[in-house]
């Protein structure tokens, strides 16, 4: 069978799998399934992007964003949608950051330990083989002994990626206050891997690595769906899914085409892939037949725990040093993990933070060095940019966000494509969140110090990533899929992406995300197939 | 149907473009503007010196960006903010490189422009008993100043944060992300695929 990119009005009326997006947890699952046999046909109303397209400039990167209806943000502590959600085949994870730690094996049972949060319906240990798999089929550099914190797993197939200036310079602090520092997991290869060729540490990651030393899908799983047969359709927006026979059974999705006509594929399986924010959308958008309250929305639950990262980020000079802070990759080059005890902190903080230290910076957009100072303008931004350029260095605290049913993925007043309502992300942090965040800045700050840095500062508050929304679980009145991602409600409908956790840690989540896919990929196959 | 391999960046042969190659991006990724009814791929820096149409904003608004910019980035008039969001905003949504984009500022963007600057020019002849294009920098300061915190009046448009923001980082693109930019910095570039023209 021949796969790839095929034209809207090509496109097979009926095939064994539609999947509804073309990032991460979509072409894995394509990758899978085709694999598997199965005909499958992935949607994605973003462009075809091929490596090619990936100009070294944080302005042309842009284009890789979201560029599908506007998503609103609501809320105290709103989401920021169209920084984080990708467009196009390879999704998000084409200009991710490739900074792959897994979760902890306390991040699955937070309900159970602490009264708080939720727990998951599986532990760490069911996914700890998928990791380890997915950690060698994609390339993962990293040194799991100094991460003294990891939990158990088979070593990292590569050794960790070089270090710069800042790094060396961030390290000393943490290393004055006793607290460990170890190369941060990356999914970039620090060795050429597989065919694919290692770094260079030019730190254009966030603006998509076109040499593919970083494990975006046009890399990694999206060249074996297409050599396994699986089909594409770029600029095809699904709008909703479709009522099957009974109310138990999908019998596939409704499109648009980039030529603005509407569409129906009709499947066997039907995979929803479309980021935590389009997913739920998508299923509350479904109320034909006996849906009424959108499509595997049994519990009331789709759209609700919508969770994110809040982000500290701690800013030094180091006026006698050139600290190259625009040498290494966009994610990070070093981690601390210390503060990882979902009570560590103590003082009203609850849940996990994560230190990523001297990720690149470059002089311009909304991470580089310009925004460290949003406030400066005029000659005294000029003095700060031209100190700042050679002298600033960063670190950013992850800190962790509860699930909460208030903050969830919602439709809005307003229409897409098809008439169909857009999302809308209502988001506010619980106290005890913004606690930890605070009290993560006034750690940062003495650990810089402690390094040397002169003038340190934090920066205001920020988010980053997407979970929650779809959360897995046992019970179907208090979730919307089973752990392998399989509708409660809807017998041939599974939901893929980090939309999946009950709870988000505070590590980011592409690396679970992966394993999660994996898991529930390898497990519809095999149903499938018997 | 011909089909291209997702993974183009890596020869069989080992030739690259897999180690740091420098390739030209497609001259169909570089903003066409319209000099004396000829259409020029040109900088935005350039669009500005040969006095390229605008398509979206008036002469007036252009001017106003341009002063704005200006205050916020010494250097992003030469630069040819104008001419640079004219031209983002005159492209499809999907295909704007505004940092607007990922602000999550409602479309249509040109609204967004519009009447911010509508806002900006009607709080400075409130406060400074001029038009915002007259001021000069240092009386403008106090008031750009209270654009980041919220606490500028009279404003009535979207919130001056974001839209002080949002110019903010229009024109730091055009004075700090270009590659003559990080030459002037001293800082290396390093591209895997040079962006079309210098921006
Ligand atoms: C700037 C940035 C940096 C990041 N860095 C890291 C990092 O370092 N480490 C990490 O672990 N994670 C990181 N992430 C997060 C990571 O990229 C995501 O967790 C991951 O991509 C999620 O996978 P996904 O398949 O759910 O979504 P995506 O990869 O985003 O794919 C979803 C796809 O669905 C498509 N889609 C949306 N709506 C529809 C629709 N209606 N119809 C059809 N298709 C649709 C989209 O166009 C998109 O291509 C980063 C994200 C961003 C934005
Ligand atoms: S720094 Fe490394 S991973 Fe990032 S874009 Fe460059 S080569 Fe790719």
């Amino acid at each position: 069978m021949t796969g790839g990119h095929t034209p809207s009005q090509h496109a097979p009326k009926r095939t064994d799998a539609v999947i509804v997006g073309a990032g991460a947890a979509g072409n894995l699952f394509a990758a899978v399934l085709a694999e598997a046999g199965k005909s499958v046909l992935v949607f994605d109303p973003g462009p075809a992007w091929k490596t090619g397209d990936l100009y070294s400039s944080s302005i042309w990167s842009r284009r890789l964003r979201w560029g599908g209806p506007a998503v609103e943000s609501a809320g105290a502590n709103p989401f920021g949608a169209g920084f984080n959600m990708g467009w196009g085949t390879g999704g998000a994870a084409l200009h991710h950051y490739g900074t792959w730690p897994r979760l902890m094996p306390a991040d699955f049972t937070m309900k159970s330990d602490f009264g708080k949060g939720l727990d998951w319906p599986i532990g760490y240990d069911d996914l700890r083989p998928f990791y380890d798999r997915v950690q060698e089929e994609v390339g993962v550099s990293g040194d799991a002994e100094a991460e003294v914190w990891r939990p158990a797993g088979a070593p990292y197939p590569l050794p960790p990626l070089q270090q710069f200036a800042q790094a060396r310079l961030l390290q000393r602090g943490f290393h004055a206050q006793g607290m460990k520092t170890a190369p941060s997991p990356m999914a970039i290869l620090s060795q050429d891997y597989k065919g694919r060729p290692a770094c260079l540490y030019d730190g254009w990651c966030d603006a998509g690595c076109p040499i593919g030393a970083l494990a975006n899908p046009l890399v990694t799983y999206h060249p074996r769906a297409v050599k396994a047969g699986a089909r594409f359709v770029n600029g095809a927006h699904v709008t909703q899914l479709i009522p099957g026979k009974t109310p138990r059974q999908a019998a596939g999705v409704e499109y648009i085409d980039s030529t603005g006509a509407t569409r129906t594929a009709h499947a066997d399986m039907v995979i929803l892939a479309a980021s935590t924010v389009s997913n739920p959308a998508i299923l509350l958008n479904s109320t034909g037949g006996d849906w009424s309250r959108g499509a595997g929305n049994g519990s009331g639950l789709v759209g609700r725990y919508f969770m994110t990262h809040s982000i500290a980020s701690v800013y030094g000079f180091f006026d006698g040093e050139e600290t190259e802070n625009y040498m290494g990759v966009t994610g990070a080059q070093a981690t601390n993990m210390d503060h990882y005890g979902k009570q560590s902190l103590g003082g009203g903080a609850f849940g996990s933070l994560q230190w990523q230290l001297a990720p690149t910076m470059k002089p311009n957009d909304l991470l580089g060095v310009a925004m460290a100072r949003a406030d400066l303008f005029g000659a005294d931004l000029t003095a700060f940019m031209e100190r700042a350029v050679h002298h600033l260095a960063v670190m950013f605290g992850f800190g962790e966000g509860l699930p909460m049913l208030e903050n969830r993925v919602e439709l809005s007043e307003r229409s897409g494509p098809g008439g169909m309502k857009t999302p809308r992300v209502v988001h506010s942090f619980a106290p005890e969140s913004v606690k930890l965040s605070d009290m993560a800045a006034k750690l940062g700050l003495g650990i810089i110090k402690a390094g040397g840095a002169s003038e340190p500062w934090a920066g205001p508050m920020a988010t980053a990533h997407m979970m929650g929304g779809t959360i897995m679980g046992s019970d179907p009145r208090t979730s919307v899929t089973d752990s392998f991602g399989r509708s409660h409600d809807i017998d041939n409908l599974v939901i893929a992406g980090p939309g999946l956790f009950p709870t988000a840690g505070a590590m980011n989540p592409n690396f679970t995300n992966h394993a999660l896919a994996l898991r529930g990929a390898e497990h519809i196959a095999a149903r499938w197939l018997s | 149907m011909q089909i291209e391999p997702a993974f183009d960046a890596h020869r069989p042969d080992g030739t690259g473009p897999n180690r740091r190659t420098l390739l030209k991006a497609a001259a169909l990724g570089l903003f066409a503007f319209n000099v004396a009814g000829v259409e020029a791929l040109i900088s935005p820096a350039e669009a500005r010196t040969r006095g390229a149409a605008l398509s979206i904003l008036s002469a007036n608004e252009a001017a106003l960006l341009e002063a704005f910019g200006e205050a916020l980035v010494p250097g992003a008039r030469a630069a040819g903010i104008a001419h640079f969001v004219d031209a983002n905003l005159a492209r499809p949504h999907h295909d704007s490189l505004l940092t607007a984009r990922y602000l999550d500022v409602l479309p249509p963007h040109d609204a967004f422009y519009k009447a911010g600057l509508a806002a900006l020019d009607g709080a400075s002849r409130a406060v400074l008993g001029a038009p915002f294009a007259q001021v000069s920098a240092a009386a403008a300061k106090p008031l750009v100043a209270a654009m980041l915190p919220g606490t500028i009046a009279p404003w009535q448009g979207p919130p001056a944060a974001l839209f002080y923001l949002a110019v903010r980082s229009d024109a730091a693109d055009l004075v700090y992300g270009t590659r003559a930019a990080f030459a002037r910095m001293q800082v290396p570039y390093m591209a895997h695929i040079d962006p079309p023209g210098d921006w």
